[in-house]
């Protein structure tokens, strides 16, 4: 909270006197409106003389509307990694969640002729064409977690690991109630969109993890990566199970409203694992006061790693640490287990959601 | 002779009028008894728990809310399209940093505020602007979530723990409901009263039901049409604060397809979609009945989809049931 | 050709044909004349097959046929062009023209011949200027009636019935309309004209059928050289004679209601007049003479320049300020502005008047109630049920209780359209009986009917509109219903 205060008192005031004047009130205090203690570009672990300025690039960048916590961390981190090399031009497109627009933004990337495209697309398999159009052309594309069909399409695919998030959840909670020799636990799953591949993906992964255990999802709802799903999602969930042993949330935006819904109904008796790892979801884990015990992580640190294999690729170099001479066609991120013990070193990776 | 006659043809239009409305809500009451049935046998331990019916109340409060002021403009011969786009709204300009600097009784006030206001614009453009309701409230809809996403910058805005008494509307009970469950019964009692105790929810009628009738009058039904999105608004702006309650949280992607959810509900409850009749406890009989579907299929451990199926059903039989009452009632 | 006999029609309380016969020739212009209400737009929509007779026969080239739908009888050969004309204004001339048997092969339509048919067509009736393209929204009422009977002519139709076609046209358009019917004609088209206007019927029709509550009380009657007088006096003289209230030694108090210089334009044209507290002035004039226009304007309900006070106090703010003034509207469509159909009879009776009733927009129900019982007891509105539905009761009872509305409280002007339309016999003398209690009791009543006998006997003074102006004014006593009757459709004051 480090607000100015007649900026705080002309918002509240304007809002009091009534929407007649919203437009004027609210974009005037649009930068009041919810100062995120914004993700710092993470740095890198040690990416040796790469970093010094070499030749010129230009990175364009195209992603989805960021309406949802994560898609908007990976816009900001792509952009801060991208203004820390001086050798870099960023030019991000119009953010949108229509395949048409997306099609047509990153055709005027290619008719700009940038040096290597980032790509986020709203769907892997209907933006594969215009991928390997820029490809044909010439311009590599670093296809940022949703995957092109076609490897043809892109130089190298940087992404999370949706089946490892699963098995990491899964492995977290099978571990714990075999020690604490629950048998027959009852397990609840709250998905995201349930269409999705990736939804799907994680599923597997986490059923796959707790059958090593012996144990099986007793049962499992989509709620729609939004908040207020997440509450109509776990307020009827809660009911059905009258006991719960764990509980894993797909998602830490959604997951804002399970917890409020579990909060309401006041349970306690079992602990619940999230995931992709927000700020928020950090910060209820170091304080060890809701049922929140870990969250696995699915980062949006990729899109600052992203800009930089983009400008290695452009630069024509290799990665460092690796002994090639070039920028490996494929990397997949490690989920990473988040608890109480070790947030500490990741609540500055985490997402304001 | 032809006066007996017709004497005879009145009466037995009256003996039907009186039967459809003697037992107008008596198809939805059975439609919910069915699925209370189905609950009893599908999930008998859980489903008739109280604190299982606790939980379909206040999930049903949100868009309850909402639904009692989408009755008002229907039935006064409007829609709403923008009730979700707005709650939204009000949700994040509740919750910015810099209004919850001020506690939660000015939140409240953002809120409640915020939302009449949007519902006064509809308002003035259809009254004044003559646009017709579908396309201003289109508008508002879009326009709605668009500036929720700018003040919010697309993030989820949390309730401060300072602020928590607002959460403490769902956690907090009494008598064993959370104080949200009051709040949406004295929003539905009052609407209830506004609609059929007062001059303005006669009027609401009139203006619904024969516009030209209402004018000549002397009903100044412009303004009375700006009061009703007005209303409607305002509606928007205490669901906003269930919804604060609820998931700790303001948010422009709240309240996503409430319209639908809203309307849906309303028509269930048999007012018609043209205006002029309809009654709140239709409307809150048609929600409940969409929320208790809800409940029974995740307590059965049932897919969305089929879920969704079932409500597309529902509202199919309910307008084909309904359109038979309207031939029994004016042939 | 055609020959219809002994149709009878009945609709709820109203018998509208009464065994009605008509015999239209191949190739001449038959005029059919009656007064409102007399049967003529019934017997219309049953040769269009849009209602059914409840007996009767109906025969077309000898032989007997079945108008079941519009469309058997377009098949038949008749069309009919109503007055108020059923064209699609987003549709382009030729789509209209088409419209329901378009030129298509495997769904798809030849729009190409529909143009080149629609061209032919329009160039026939003398209008090859309009472009069948043209969308239909754009163009000037005489073009869209010409674009009706090139639809009528696409139907190959041989009898085309031609509702009040001159009533939207200017002078020389009318002129053109009527050569395209002699030529119509002279090709062996036969055409059925409805018209209030004699001069019309004389300068284009060949034969008259006269009909009269629901009969034909003349058939056949050569156009050109029958008499008017004999003409008029076939469309009056009542089967039934109405109970008029005495009217003679009623006492008028000041000028209540002031009206000057009224004007909308094209339709009312500058009419001044007034009206005394306990007087009822009547308006007699035709449909489309702008006596339901002066009534809705003075009320507020239809723009117009011009001042009307009520005891000195302009009207201001549309009907919310004339009713505060103490103007009552009961109008001439009375379910489609009038009454909430849907409910009840208390409701429909204090929705004007609900103010009263409440308190801080609280309504005071029990106040309400006994308030609308009064009046439905003052009213004798049968059945005397407050809850019923308005819409189950008979037209009479449906517009006491549009009447006690205004009765709810102290009404200083009424303003009455057509206040006994679609009410039958017995219930009419109630509602005249009615009206002269209310002109007793002081209020000032301005009264609009169809029916002449009904504004002279009701009326103390009646204005006759024509064309928009006051073209005679008079105390009823001085007129009767010959001389009105002339002056309404010729236009020819004494």
């Amino acid at each position: 909270m480090t607000q100015i205060p007649t900026r705080r008192a002309f918002f509240v005031g304007g809002a009091v006197l009534g929407a007649g004047a919203l437009a004027t009130a609210c974009t005037s205090n649009a930068p009041a409106a919810a100062p995120s203690s914004a993700a710092a570009a993470p740095q890198p672990a040690a990416t040796g003389g790469n970093d010094a300025a070499g030749t010129a690039v230009t990175i364009g960048f195209s992603a989805p509307a960021a309406d949802h916590g994560w898609i908007a961390a990976i816009a900001r981190n792509a952009e801060s990694a991208a203004k820390t090399y001086s050798d870099v031009t960023f030019k991000p497109v119009d953010p949108t969640n229509d395949i048409n627009q997306q099609i047509a933004a990153v055709e005027s990337l290619i008719q700009a002729k940038v040096g290597v495209i980032v790509m986020l697309p709203n769907d892997g398999e209907q933006l594969n064409q215009v991928a390997r159009q820029a490809m044909d052309a010439g311009i590599p594309v670093v296809n940022l977690d949703r995957i092109f069909p076609d490897k043809l399409s892109y130089r190298t695919w940087i992404g999370g690991d949706n089946y490892g998030m699963g098995v990491a959840a899964g492995h977290y909670i099978g571990k714990k109630l075999k020690d604490k020799g629950v048998s027959n636990p009852v397990i609840v799953e709250i998905q995201g969109i349930a269409t999705l591949p990736l939804t799907q993906d994680r599923s597997k992964g986490f059923a796959d993890a707790l059958s090593t255990y012996g144990f099986t999802v007793t049962a499992k709802q989509d709620a729609k990566f939004t908040v207020e799903t997440g509450t109509q999602v776990a307020t009827n969930l809660l009911q059905a199970h009258k006991k719960i042993d764990a509980m894993w949330n797909h998602d830490d935006d959604q997951g804002i409203g399970v917890l409020a819904a579990i909060k309401e109904a006041g349970r306690n008796e079992f602990f619940m694992v999230g995931g992709a790892g927000s700020a928020n979801a950090m910060r209820d884990i170091q304080s060890g006061n809701s049922v929140l015990e870990a969250t696995v992580t699915y980062s949006p640190t990729m899109a600052s790693s992203a800009i930089k294999l983009a400008r290695l690729i452009g630069q024509g170099k290799g990665m460092s640490d690796l002994v090639e001479n070039e920028v490996p066609s494929s990397i997949t991120l490690a989920s990473e287990t988040i608890t109480k013990d070790n947030v500490a070193k990741y609540i500055q990776l985490g997402f304001e959601s | 002779m032809i006066d007996t006659r017709q004497r005879g043809n009145v009466a037995g239009r009256e003996a039907v009028w009186r039967r459809i409305t003697g037992t107008r809500h008596a198809g939805l009451v059975v439609a919910l008894a069915l699925l209370a049935v189905i609950g009893l046998v599908t999930v008998p331990d859980t489903f008739a728990t109280s604190s299982n019916l606790v939980s379909i109340l206040a999930l049903a409060s949100t868009i309850g809310v909402i639904t009692v002021g989408m009755t008002f403009v229907i039935i006064g011969g409007g829609i709403d399209l923008s009730v979700g786009a707005v709650m939204a709204l009000a949700s994040v300009w509740g919750t910015t940093l810099a209004t919850q600097s001020y506690g939660p009784a000015v939140m409240v006030l953002c809120a409640v505020l915020v939302g009449a206001g949007a519902g006064l614009v509809n308002g003035v453009l259809v009254a004044y602007g003559r646009l017709v309701p579908f396309i201003a409230t289109l508008a508002m809809l879009v326009a709605a979530r668009g500036l929720a996403q700018r003040i919010s910058e697309k993030k989820t805005q949390l309730v401060q723990s300072a602020n928590d008494v607002i959460v403490s509307l769902s956690t907090t009970r009494w008598l064993g409901l959370p104080l949200l469950v009051f709040l949406f019964a004295l929003v539905v009692v009052v609407g209830w009263l506004v609609l059929n105790r007062t001059t303005f929810g006669r009027r609401t009628y009139a203006v619904g039901g024969n516009p030209e009738a209402a004018r000549l009058a002397g009903i100044n039904i412009r303004r009375h049409t700006m009061y009703l999105y007005a209303l409607s608004g305002l509606c928007c702006g205490i669901a906003a604060v269930i919804i604060m309650a609820r998931t700790t949280t303001g948010s422009s992607t709240h309240g996503d397809l409430y319209e639908l959810d809203a309307i849906a509900a309303v028509i269930i409850g048999g007012t018609l979609l043209s205006g002029g009749r309809g009654t709140i406890t239709g409307s809150i009989l048609g929600l409940l009945i969409f929320t208790v579907i809800t409940n029974l299929f995740i307590l059965n451990g049932l897919d969305t989809s089929d879920q969704l199926i079932a409500k597309g059903l529902i509202i199919v039989i309910a307008v084909l049931l309904q359109r038979r009452n309207a031939l029994g009632g004016t042939s | 050709m055609l020959e219809v006999r002994n149709i009878v029609k009945h609709f709820p309380g109203v018998r509208a044909l009464d065994g009605v016969d008509l015999d239209v020739r191949a190739g001449e212009v038959h005029c059919l004349l009656g007064q409102n209400g007399a049967g003529k737009s019934t017997l219309i929509k049953i040769l269009a097959g849009a209602h059914q007779p409840d007996s009767g026969t109906i025969s077309f080239d000898d032989k007997p046929i079945r108008l079941a739908t519009p469309t058997a009888a377009m098949r038949a050969g008749i069309a009919t062009i109503y007055q108020e004309l059923d064209l699609v204004d987003g549709l382009s001339v030729a789509e209209n023209v088409f419209l329901g048997h378009e030129h298509s092969r495997f769904g798809f339509n030849r729009r190409g011949e529909s143009r080149r048919a629609t061209a032919g067509l329009l160039a026939r009736l003398g209008h090859p200027e309009i472009p069948p393209d043209a969308e239909v929204g754009g163009l000037s009422p005489a073009a869209k009636q010409i674009v009706s009977m090139a639809r009528a002519l696409s139907h190959d139709a041989r009898l085309i019935i031609m509702d009040e076609p001159s009533a939207a046209l200017a002078h020389d358009e009318v002129a053109n309309l009527f050569r395209i019917i002699r030529d119509l004609a002279a090709h062996g088209v036969s055409v059925v004209y409805i018209s209030h206007r004699l001069e019309e019927i004389r300068e284009i029709g060949d034969r008259v059928t006269v009909l009269k509550d629901g009969r034909a009380v003349a058939s056949g009657l050569p156009a050109h050289d029958t008499p008017t007088r004999e003409i008029v006096s076939l469309m009056t003289g009542r089967s039934i004679e109405h109970a008029f209230p005495d009217r003679t030694g009623a006492e008028f108090g000041d000028d209540v209601l002031r009206v000057t210089e009224l004007t909308i334009p094209g339709v009312v044209d500058r009419v001044s007049f007034t009206v005394r507290a306990g007087e009822i002035v009547g308006l007699a004039g035709l449909v489309g003479s702008g006596r339901s226009e002066i009534l809705e304007a003075v009320y507020g309900a239809r723009p117009a320049s011009g001042t009307v006070t009520v005891r000195g106090r302009p009207v201001r703010g549309g009907p919310h300020g004339a009713v505060r003034l103490g103007l009552g509207l009961a109008p001439e469509e009375r379910k489609a502005q009038a009454l909430l159909l849907d409910q009840s009879v208390a409701a429909n009776i204090t929705l004007a008047t609900l103010g009263n009733h409440a308190r801080f927009g609280w309504i005071d129900r029990r106040g309400e109630r006994a308030a609308a019982r009064r009046l439905i007891e003052t009213l004798d509105v049968r059945p005397p049920d407050l809850d019923r539905p308005i819409r189950t009761l008979s037209g009479g009872n449906q517009q006491k209780a549009v009447l006690a509305r205004w009765l709810a409280e102290d009404r200083t002007v009424l303003l009455l359209d057509e206040p006994t339309r679609g009410v039958d016999v017995g219930a009419r003398a109630e509602l005249y009986a009615l009206i002269n209690r209310l002109a007793g009791q002081g209020i000032a009543i301005l009264l609009v009917s169809s029916e002449v006998p009904e504004v002279l006997g009701l009326a103390d003074r009646v204005l006759v509109i024509r064309d928009g102006r006051i073209i005679h004014q008079a105390p009823a006593a001085d007129l009767d219903e010959h001389a009105v009757l002339d002056m309404i459709m010729e236009g020819s004051a004494l």
